[in-house]
């Protein structure tokens, strides 16, 4: 597996960790609850962009395993 | 009127005045008894006994004696409730049997209590050594309330300065195979999410016994099929792990990747998803 594979895989366990916090963030009823799903969901979309940056950059470098 | 006759209708209708009664004069009634409380709950019982077995009593009389025998505590409990001094008079003080660890010989003398009885009560709290105490009551109800010594009682979450999640009480939403609504709205749910989450489990709705939705809207079911094992919740263990998955990949990277550029947005990231864990755990352990 590629670098770029691997930190494609990352990215997507990441983004479904954001998708996961923000349905939490919905069903959870204590406010404290609700604000710790809340930013540590922020968090994960911050983690997800910088990854997306560079799994951009790491196709330009191996073009030919480009993906979607 | 048959003399039999007589005795249904007499019976029926006590039935009635103590059920009136004992509703007016509430729970407290039942749950704890002060000394006054026990000798007229006895005394209103056995004025209906004795009014309607005994066909010459007036049926009247007997129910003013409960009137009166409900309604004077009645008035005691409710000036009690306003004044302290009435309070203590009516309903007793407390005694202090065990202070700082020491036991009050005289106090126990006062209230007629032996060493064993002391032991005794000490033992039904679960406490076996007299060492382990800081401080124990005698209520007026006759139960001993126990201080354990800090070192002696149990372990909490603030002991350890763990962060624990706060807790809501859990709703009951399937009862016998029905969903209940009311308590699903008092949640903000809906009968969609639970046909849902149920598909999740793979049960179907008449086989669940019991359901209920915790705080953080996670549900639990019992099956009328016991032989079926339903999933324990996977969700939130299953989220804790991949982030744990999720920030070492990134240090990984952060080790592995010559772009120096690269390697400080790696270091960076593996630092927030450490620091989301940090902030999420608490409320994904059980």
């Amino acid at each position: 597996m590629t670098i770029g594979s691997q930190v494609k895989q990352s990215l997507a366990s990441v983004k479904s960790i954001e998708a996961i916090l923000s349905s939490l963030t919905v069903q959870s009823e204590d406010k404290t609850a609700k604000k710790a799903f809340d930013e540590s969901r922020v968090l994960a979309a911050r983690v997800a962009e910088d990854l997306q940056k560079r799994v951009g950059e790491l196709e330009r470098e191996e073009a030919q395993y480009k993906g979607f | 009127m048959p003399e039999w006759l007589d005795i249904v209708v007499r019976s029926l209708l006590f039935l009635i005045v103590l059920f009136l009664v004992t509703k007016w004069l509430g729970k407290k009634q039942i749950s704890q008894l002060s000394f006054f409380e026990y000798v007229t709950g006895i005394t209103i019982g056995s004025i209906a006994g004795e009014v309607a077995m005994g066909l010459e009593n007036n049926i009247f009389y007997g129910i003013i004696g409960i009137v009166i025998f409900s309604a004077v505590p009645l008035l005691i409990n409710i000036v009690s409730l306003k004044n302290k001094k009435i309070r203590d008079f009516v309903e007793g003080n407390g005694t202090i049997f065990i202070k700082n660890g020491k036991v009050m010989e005289d106090n126990l003398k006062k209230e007629k209590y032996s060493t064993d009885e002391l032991l005794e009560l000490l033992r039904k709290r679960n406490v076996f050594q007299v060492a382990d105490v800081e401080f124990a009551l005698l209520e007026p109800t006759g139960d001993l309330s126990v201080l354990l010594k800090k070192e002696k009682q149990p372990l909490t979450a603030s002991d350890l300065g763990l962060p624990v999640a706060p807790i809501k009480e859990p709703q009951t939403v399937i009862m016998d195979g029905e969903i209940l609504d009311e308590p699903l709205s008092t949640i903000g749910l809906n009968r969609n999410w639970l046909k849902g989450e149920l598909s999740k489990l793979g049960v179907a709705i008449e086989n669940v016994f019991l359901g209920q939705v915790d705080g953080n809207g996670q549900l639990t079911v019992d099956l009328f099929d016991d032989k079926i094992e339903v999933a324990a919740p996977q969700e939130k263990p299953l989220l804790l792990a991949n982030i744990k998955k999720c920030q070492a990949d990134l240090e990984l990277f952060a080790l592995s990747t010559t772009s120096a550029a690269a390697k400080e947005m790696y270091g960076r990231n593996a630092r927030k998803m450490d620091e989301l864990l940090q902030i999420v755990s608490p409320y994904l352990k059980d």
